[in-house]
């Protein structure tokens, strides 16, 4: 495997994805949640995703 | 808690990445060392990873969430001086010996350095250890998923088990380490929320701090005195247990550990890779403490929260933190705040099979049973190992749930064997006339000096079987503090009168093996942020920072 950076990037990119969406569609609540916390840590981890990935084609 | 289709979808994402990982490192897997050892030739930013994600079992991670609730931010202690000092050091001082000696795994190095005797005692000690210690954390993990999930014991154990060897057989070392590289991340990245969340429901640091009792929020301003702090431990049992016995004799000596620096490209990797790894490790406390004190805080709330009773009475401090996702995670991050919690159970026991098969392969097949087949036979029994390991592990899994007071009895017994092991490191790299027999002498010494103190003290009902009690501890804590002072003392001494009444080893034999016979790596030509002493006086500066802060 040439850079560690690419499965890890492709991985949480599909894990903020998944877990952004659930947050915009509102589906889910938890008792002491007082923000949409599925939206902010999807995009979190689309971010930090994204910039593993980045870092990977930068240096190849 | 019940879960969601988006939080199996997660799970099984996680699943399906850390095989595939696997299978693409195996095809660089060709030599023994590529499987047990990974050839030497993985970048630095991967083995600091892997060096604290081998640690960062989820016993670690759930019990150090359990500790915060119950001692407050003292238990920061076993990071800040239980951990990160003794990484420095290893860093600085003693990987130019493990990694310039071409040992390819520390009970090898105490081969070279000493001899043959030494070399088996530590290995089978550890080899032994390395299984039960992966068995008891899969047994806790299946225990956490069939109270919280309600999943069958046997079904969690064997999926994650299944799971970890398929990956570690696929890639051996490199595949274990590159997917503790993506299970750092998962658990940094799927409890810091929870962290932050918490804290901020619970009115922030000051907030925390006007609703508990001043103990929980400070690290050193109560242990003038055991009395006064909930840890029952004073400031040198503290220092001299904690700091300097125990965590140097882990973090300096375990091969757990040791292996991720030693699988670095190039000595100033391996010499480095301790030293990235401990600014994480400061951090930390952060993530798997803080939520903990933040836990016990909103109990105080009037929110509806608390941390769940024992049947026996007291909290069941243990399941702090999966009450407290189930609080602050909806089902999407639940699911990622699980897989992280699976996350670390995985990196843990990958790390334990991969200490394991290669100990059991170079020190005890190799060194003993069968020296002299060509590598892929020692390839192939490597692989074996394995499989052999895991199995053994899920037999101690399944043991523990039935015989829990044996499992206390053997982790008393392995805190004996493990105490004095510094001493011994430390000698054998610092003074050319430590010898072999001074070495197991003293190895021994220090094993008995720690059984003979749990046997005259007493702490909480434990100890004193040798009929007189001399002392007894205010904690459990405590006297393993003690424990740990004494047997490292009694290995130091004995070691020392040994040697010098036996025939020191020639110097010629001890080239690159101990200080003031190895040829120190010069790195004046390097950057700054490439070279250990830069590095680690930053560390320092941050420790002290956080020491005062927290005070």
């Amino acid at each position: 495997m040439s850079d560690l950076r690419i499965p890890i990037g492709i991985f949480f990119t599909l894990v903020g994805l998944v877990v952004g969406i659930t947050g915009l569609a509102a589906a889910y609540r938890a008792p002491l949640e007082f923000a949409n916390v599925n939206l902010y840590c999807g995009i979190s981890m689309l971010v930090f995703g994204g910039v593993m990935l980045w870092l990977a084609r930068r240096s190849s | 808690m019940t879960l969601a289709p988006v939080d199996y979808l997660i799970l099984s994402l996680y699943f399906a990445f850390v095989l595939g990982i696997g299978w693409l490192v195996k095809r660089k897997v060709a030599t023994s060392e590529d499987f047990l050892t990974s050839g030497r030739s993985v970048p630095v930013w991967i083995t600091s990873l892997a060096f604290i994600a081998a640690n960062l079992g989820a016993q670690e991670v759930i019990g150090m969430c359990a500790s915060g609730a119950k001692y407050g931010i003292m238990t920061a202690h076993f990071y800040w001086i239980g951990a990160v000092p003794a990484m420095l050091f290893v860093g600085v001082f003693m990987m130019p010996f493990y990694y310039g000696s071409r040992a390819r795994s520390v009970p090898e190095y105490l081969k070279l350095r000493f001899d043959e005797k030494t070399r088996a005692l530590n290995a089978i000690t550890f080899a032994v250890m390395t299984i039960f210690s992966s068995g008891i954390s899969m047994y806790a993990l299946g225990l956490l998923f069939e109270l919280v999930l309600g999943w069958s014991f046997t079904a969690s154990v064997l999926l994650s088990a299944a799971i970890v060897l398929v990956y570690t057989f696929l890639g051996g070392l490199t595949s274990a380490i590159y997917n503790e590289v993506l299970q750092f991340f998962l658990i940094v990245l799927g409890f810091a929320p929870l962290a932050m969340l918490a804290v901020y429901k619970a009115g922030g640091w000051p907030g925390m701090a006007s609703r508990l009792p001043p103990v929980m929020t400070h690290t050193w301003s109560y242990v003038g005195d055991a009395s006064q702090n909930p840890m029952g431990v004073e400031a040198f049992g503290l220092i001299a247990g904690l700091g300097f016995v125990l965590s140097f004799g882990y973090w300096c000596t375990d091969f757990l550990v040791i292996q991720r620096a030693m699988a670095a490209n190039s000595m100033s990797a391996a010499r480095r890779t301790p030293l990235i790894a401990a600014f994480p490790k400061m951090i930390m406390p952060f993530i798997v403490i803080v939520p903990g004190i933040a836990a016990l805080a909103l109990s105080h709330m009037a929110l509806g929260y608390s941390i769940p009773a024992k049947a026996g009475g007291g909290l069941d401090y243990d399941q702090t933190l999966t009450t407290l996702m189930a609080q602050f995670y909806p089902s999407g991050m639940l699911g990622v705040g699980l897989t992280a919690l699976m996350a670390s159970f995985m990196s843990g026991m990958a790390g334990n099979v991969t200490a394991f098969n290669t100990v059991w392969t170079y020190d005890l097949y190799q060194g003993h049973i069968n020296r002299h087949a060509p590598d892929s036979h020692y390839l192939w029994v490597g692989r074996v190992t394995t499989v052999v390991g895991v199995g053994l592990s899920i037999g101690t899994a399944y043991l523990a749930s039935h015989f829990n007071n044996i499992m206390d009895f053997l982790q008393l017994v392995f805190g004996f064997v493990n105490a004095p092991l510094f001493a011994t490191f430390l000698l054998g790299m610092f003074w050319v006339r430590a010898t072999g027999h001074g070495a197991f002498s003293g190895l021994l010494a220090g094993t008995a000096a720690a059984a003979a103190t749990h046997g005259l003290t007493l702490a909480e009902n434990k100890g004193g079987w040798l009929g007189s009690v001399l002392h007894t501890f205010p904690s459990t804590m405590a006297q393993n503090f003690w424990i740990a002072i004494f047997a490292w003392s009694a290995c130091f001494l004995v070691t020392i009168l040994v040697s010098l009444a036996s025939q020191p080893k020639p110097a010629s034999e001890l080239h690159n093996l101990v200080y003031g016979l190895t040829d120190i790596p010069h790195d004046a030509h390097l950057p700054w942020y490439k070279r250990p002493a830069p590095l680690a006086i930053i560390v320092i500066v941050a420790l002290i920072a956080l020491n005062l802060i927290f005070w």
